[in-house]
């Protein structure tokens, strides 16, 4: 049972939280054309790394979405940090 | 659909304190609890706000929920909706919420079987998932705990806590 | 006494005698005997018979390494399968059965599968079973095979305690190193926890005559007095059984026999594994017989127990540590030789017990042989860890090696098989240093089983797998060690190979040629000993497993005799009555259009979204557009994942400017509030936009019906309740005795309904009010199964039911916002996708059946006239329609909204049916009683 540490809450184990997406996507202008490709791309396509990753999860208590970096071989959470804290 | 009426106990009336084995779970009668949302809530709140593991002092006071969002305990009647000046949603949760008081000795014992918790451990929030169901918990007195449960919930917590109290301690 | 138990030591209660039964015969054993030491004092060398051979087997070892002694113990009318004998303490009044033997060990009357052995090898029944088909055989050699059977008998109170903590040290182990690294950390003034399997402290401590200089037991009760002084912790019948992430360690503390034990979860700064090592077998001929025992095993249960394991003890080792083993034997009483010996030359005689051993042709009398092979390091919880392995050619053994995080090992466990080695060790882990290892002090000659050699070796003993096996499978390349393991059976009994890896890598390393590494290990894997389900789920079990959510008005229903029934995780009223159930359903559905029905409706979601931003808000996570709708009224509308399917119907009010209320599905609330979150914070700005959940503070009543309005009336809410002036799709605020009501005007019947929300407290004044206003009307409360009649004849669709992870929303009719609504939201682009724009979507329909024929099975296919005849959309809601006087269905058909009036031909299992598709609507198609 992992430690992910809410940016607001501290640490807290991982029956807590829930797994939201993998960080740095972004919405589609829909009011513009997009084309299937694109669509597609921003609704399935996944990196899965092996190693490093960022991803966006939700701490269901306090429902706050953060970003965590960690190794999703050894777990180890690198960092955590609010959505709209620091650098994204 | 199954009627199961005879397979689930009648809901408690829960309004006298109950037996754990290991701890006593008392209910609270609270006057007013008060959802308070706002970007600035945490600053703007005159009442002792209450992380974990903070003890209250004060009849009236406000619990911390998120980054942004509080809940003022027997706080004044504020009218519900956005508040403008302020920036503040503000919803009643009076009846939202049972409220119970765990006392005893082994009372710390019993919240370490519903969730990885420890008074070394702190938290800005004091909302937690504990026996698998979301609460906010927090301190009313050096051994005494207090706990808010959504009130549809609040059999399935006092039933959890009568098992894991028939436990007894872990030393 | 009996002449194998020694008339003085180990840590048994002489005075204490505990009755127990083996296999109907009466025996006596001490307190703190095991059932193992206990049997094997009183004589007893055939404890149980072979998984596949029924080879009588005796106790081979002295704890959790035991392979062959496993029982099914009863002890006041409980009982529980495949005791582990050497760690079951012995409790007064056990009756014990030896397990895979009939009637008893001692005779077995299947004893005699084993004369079929040539044939019983690896592999053996995925080659025979073959034809006609393995499931014909399956169920009879199942019960031939394994080892104890389950009782049918539910202990009732077998309930696991679990509990989280948290330390700055964990010592695994309570042997000398583990105690001595404890009590270092603890005085240092770390907070530390101690744990060890046994029920007292003192590993094999007790084997020796003096540590430092002192009696064992006062130095060990020296090293735990002062542990506690120092605020440590020891927890003694604990078994650490497996490292998870994040310095997770789970323990098992095991208490009276039959009743459960209680899990920790212990979340450790760092562990200190001194663990200790296990005895090797040897790999010779006829090397099950009972009366070969563990070197190690046997000096153990005469330290602990005072039993002396024979008279006459032959002893072969591939090392020097037994000379203090030998001693204490000989002190016991017993005789014993050393022998020199390699395994192809060795022998064990007897016809069902151990007589004697023959090497190199020479024979010697013997009723005991004891065997070590060399010493296994128990690295299980470092390999859990993530630690890895090396191997150490002057142990012949895998040492710990490159170390996971915050993890040391000592001692034996560390292959320092040395006392003042292992002690140095123990001060520097505790200290937190690390410490090199030293040298072996200790000799190990190789000695490893040898391929080709004559007669029956055994490797895995509980799970029958020879050397012969282990030869089979390289032969047919099963050379990899996960192969190997899989294709024999070795080590995947309840053992986990305790015993048997490392002779059966070993043989497979000679065959192959190959060195020992090269072949590598398996996998090691929580747990390290068998743990019961019932510790992983604790108090999360009966009615604890799943809880309902219960309503505010429950006493109330159950006042008014009603059914209830689970909806959404919800426990709600099914209907209301003890009658017969279908009958009370039609009626409560006749009444609800009649006169009026009242329906507990508190579930609904009551979400509010507050704050400048809440209309664009709102806006974009709706397909149906709400800018444009004004204060004080609703909106039917849809939230979709942005894959385009349909998530969640509900609807939408607005109060005013900057606040709107969601009301969800009621089975839907928390998803519905994390995916408003989650748009909310990732997307949107959150300090213009907040959510919050009021489920819990509202309980809702539904007034539905002709009636409805006059029934409302009686609350005298000084509402103008005309349909003109409070029009469908509109709400109201009131005053209700002192408490604010929200009245809406919505349906989910088709009638002029009221929803009227109060504060959850109140609602019991409200519910009886309506209730007594509504009985001279003939009306009266209706539980969900009238409310799915009334909608299903509407065709009001139930998301989760009429819907499939599919649908989108033009299938079910609602096209609008898809073409028409220009600003973005949910969803939206994938409405337009190719898969989006396919004409054969399954479409929300109704179907009809001929006149006099029953409801539609809910599930059955509808399936397509062609040769080869395929599913074409299926029955999602069917039942009787007291209203209509025939059945009402609907269904998702493919191209249904094109095909209106069609025959389509239904299957359900054997059953064949027609339908006719129909409109969805079949009461009330122009919602003439809607607007009433």
């Amino acid at each position: 049972m992992q430690i992910f540490s809410c940016p607001f809450c501290g640490p807290r184990d991982e029956r807590e939280f829930h797994y939201v997406a993998e960080a740095g996507k972004t919405r589609p202008d829909t009011t513009q054309s997009i084309s299937d490709a694109e669509w597609a791309t921003y609704l399935y396509a996944q990196r899965n790394e092996k190693g490093a990753v960022r991803e966006v999860w939700m701490h269901m208590t306090c429902a706050e979405l953060f970003l965590m970096e960690r190794d999703s071989v050894t777990m180890e959470v690198l960092r955590t940090q609010g959505l709209r804290e620091g650098d994204q | 659909m199954r009627d199961d009426r005879h397979r689930w106990p009648a809901t408690a009336d829960f309004n006298a304190p109950i037996d754990l084995g290991s701890a006593t779970l008392t209910p609270v009668p609270l006057t007013r609890q008060t959802l308070v949302s706002g970007p600035d809530v945490r600053a703007q709140i005159n009442q002792a706000l209450i992380g974990w593991p903070d003890i209250v002092e004060n009849d009236s006071y406000a619990i911390a929920c998120r980054r942004d969002r509080i809940m003022r305990i027997n706080g004044p009647d504020a009218r519900e909706g956005w508040d403008a000046a302020n920036n503040q949603a503000i919803s009643d949760a009076s009846d939202a919420y049972a409220v119970f008081d765990l006392t005893g000795t082994d009372a710390m014992d019993l919240l370490k079987r519903g969730a990885e918790i420890s008074l070394q451990s702190p938290s800005k929030s004091v909302a937690r998932i504990l026996f698998g169901l979301g609460v906010f918990l927090y301190r009313v007195g050096d051994k005494v705990f207090r706990l808010h449960v959504a009130r549809c919930d609040a059999d399935a917590l006092v039933g959890l806590l009568k098992s894991a109290g028939k436990s007894g301690r872990s030393d | 006494m009996t002449s194998f138990r020694a008339d003085y030591g180990g840590l048994i209660d002489r005075s204490r005698e505990l009755k127990f039964s083996f296999d109907g015969k009466p025996y006596q054993g001490f307190a703190g005997d095991t059932l193992a030491s206990a049997l094997l004092a009183n004589g007893v060398r055939v404890v149980g018979r072979s998984f596949k051979y029924h080879r009588p087997r005796g106790v081979w070892s002295a704890w959790v390494d035991e392979p062959n002694a496993i029982m099914a113990v009863t002890l006041n009318g409980r009982e529980l399968p495949n005791c582990l004998a050497t760690t079951t303490m012995l409790e007064d009044g056990m009756q014990v059965r030896s397990v895979n033997a009939w009637p008893s060990a001692a005779f077995d009357l299947k004893g005699g599968l084993d004369i079929f052995h040539r044939w019983l090898c690896a592999g053996f029944y995925y080659k025979t079973f073959i034809w006609p088909n393995w499931h014909m055989f399956e169920p009879a050699i199942r019960k031939m095979a394994g080892l104890g059977s389950v009782s049918t008998d539910v202990i009732d109170d077998y309930v696991s305690d679990q509990i989280h903590e948290h330390c700055d040290v964990l010592v695994v182990g309570a042997g000398a190193a583990g105690l001595v690294a404890a009590r270092t950390a603890a005085e240092a003034g770390h907070k530390v926890v101690l744990a060890d399997d046994h029920h007292a402290p003192g590993g094999s401590l007790y084997q020796v005559d003096r540590v430092e200089g002192r009696a064992p037991q006062d130095w060990i009760d020296e090293q735990v007095t002062a542990l506690q002084a120092a605020g440590g912790r020891l927890l003694c019948s604990s078994t650490a059984f497996g490292v998870y992430d994040h310095g997770l360690v789970g323990l098992i503390e095991c208490g009276h026999f039959a009743t459960a034990p209680r899990l920790w979860r212990l979340r450790c700064a760092r562990v200190v594994l001194a663990t200790g090592a296990l005895d090797r077998p040897m790999t010779f001929a006829d090397n099950d017989k009972p009366g070969v025992m563990s070197l190690f095993g046997a000096a153990e249960l005469l330290a602990r127990y005072g039993v002396v394991p024979g008279r006459e003890i032959a002893l072969i080792s591939n090392h020097s540590l037994f000379k203090n083993a030998v001693q204490q034997l000989e002190s016991a009483g017993a005789k014993v030789r050393v022998l020199e010996a390699s395994t192809t030359a060795l022998q064990a005689r007897g016809r069902k017990v151990l007589s004697g051993v023959s090497v190199d042709g020479q024979h010697y009398q013997a009723d005991a042989l004891l065997v070590s092979a060399g010493l296994t390091p128990l690295v299980h919880l470092w390999c859990h860890a993530g630690g890895k392995l090396q191997w150490c050619e002057q142990r012949q053994t895998f040492l710990p090696g490159a170390p996971p995080a915050q993890m040391t090992a000592i001692g034996a466990a560390n292959g320092t098989f040395d006392l003042a080695a292992a002690l140095d060790e123990a001060r520097a882990a505790g200290s937190g240093q690390s410490a090199s290892r030293s040298d072996a002090a200790v000799q190990f000659t190789p000695h490893w089983p040898a391929p080709n050699s004559t007669g029956r070796q055994w490797i895995d003993f509980q799970h029958d797998v020879t050397l012969k096996d282990i030869e089979l499978a390289a032969r047919e390349n099963y050379v990899s060690v996960e192969h190997l393991k899989r294709y024999t059976t070795l080590g995947m009994a309840a053992d986990q190979g305790k015993t048997s890896n490392m002779a059966g890598l070993a043989a497979m390393a000679t065959i192959q040629g190959v060195d020992i590494p090269h072949v590598g290990t398996t996998a090691f894997r929580p747990p390290f000993v068998p743990v019961p389900l019932e510790a992983y789920h604790g108090h999360h079990t009966k009615s604890h497993y799943h809880p309902v959510k219960r309503l505010v008005l429950e006493p109330q229903h159950r006042a008014a005799n009603a059914a209830l029934c689970e909806y959404g995780g919800w426990l709600r009223p099914g209907w209301y009555g003890s009658g017969e159930r279908d009958a009370i359903i039609q009626v409560e559905a006749k009444m609800a259009r009649d006169s009026a029905g009242i329906l507990d409706a508190s579930p609904l979601g009551k979400i509010e979204v507050m704050g400048p931003d809440a209309e664009d808000f709102v806006n974009f996570v709706y397909y149906n557009s709400v800018g444009n709708l004004k204060p004080g009224h609703i909106r039917y509308g849809f939230m979709l994942s942005e894959s385009g399917f349909v998530f969640d119907d509900g609807v939408i009010s607005r109060v005013d400017q900057h606040k709107f209320v969601i009301s969800c599905s009621s089975s839907h609330v928390d998803s519905v509030r994390n995916h408003l979150e989650s748009w909310r914070q990732d997307g949107n700005d959150p300090a213009r936009i907040f959510v919050h959940d009021m489920t819990q503070q509202w309980a809702t009543v539904t007034v539905t019906g002709p009636k409805a309005r006059e029934i409302l009336a009686s609350l005298d809410l000084g509402i103008d309740l005309a349909a003109d002036a409070f029009p469908h799709m509109t709400f109201r605020e009131a005053d209700y005795q002192a408490s604010s009501v929200r009245v809406a005007r919505v349906s989910f019947t088709g009638d002029t309904s009221f929803e009227v929300s109060i504060r959850a407290s109140r609602a019991p004044l409200l519910w009886n009010t309506l209730l007594a206003a509504a009985a001279p009307l003939g009306g009266g409360p209706i539980g969900i199964e009238a409310l799915s009649i009334l909608r299903t004849e509407k065709g009001y669709i139930m998301v989760g039911k009429d819907m499939d992870g599919e649908t989108m929303p033009h299938d079910l009719g609602f096209g609008g916002p898809r073409e028409k609504k220009n600003t973005a939201f949910v969803g939206d682009r994938s409405l337009h996708g190719a898969m989006a724009n396919e004409r054969d979507r399954k479409t929300l329909v109704g179907l009809t059946v001929a006149d006099g024929a029953p409801p539609l099975p809910i599930g059955a296919h509808a399936i397509s006239e062609t040769s080869s005849p395929r599913s074409i959309g299926y029955v999602t809601s069917s039942y009787q329609s007291p209203n209509l006087g025939r059945p009402v269905a609907l269904g998702l058909i493919e191209n249904g909204h094109d095909r209106i009036g069609e025959s389509i031909h239904i299957r359900h299992r054997e059953q064949f049916r027609s339908a006719t598709i129909a409109p969805v609507c079949a009461f009330d198609p122009q919602g003439a009683r809607l607007n009433a």
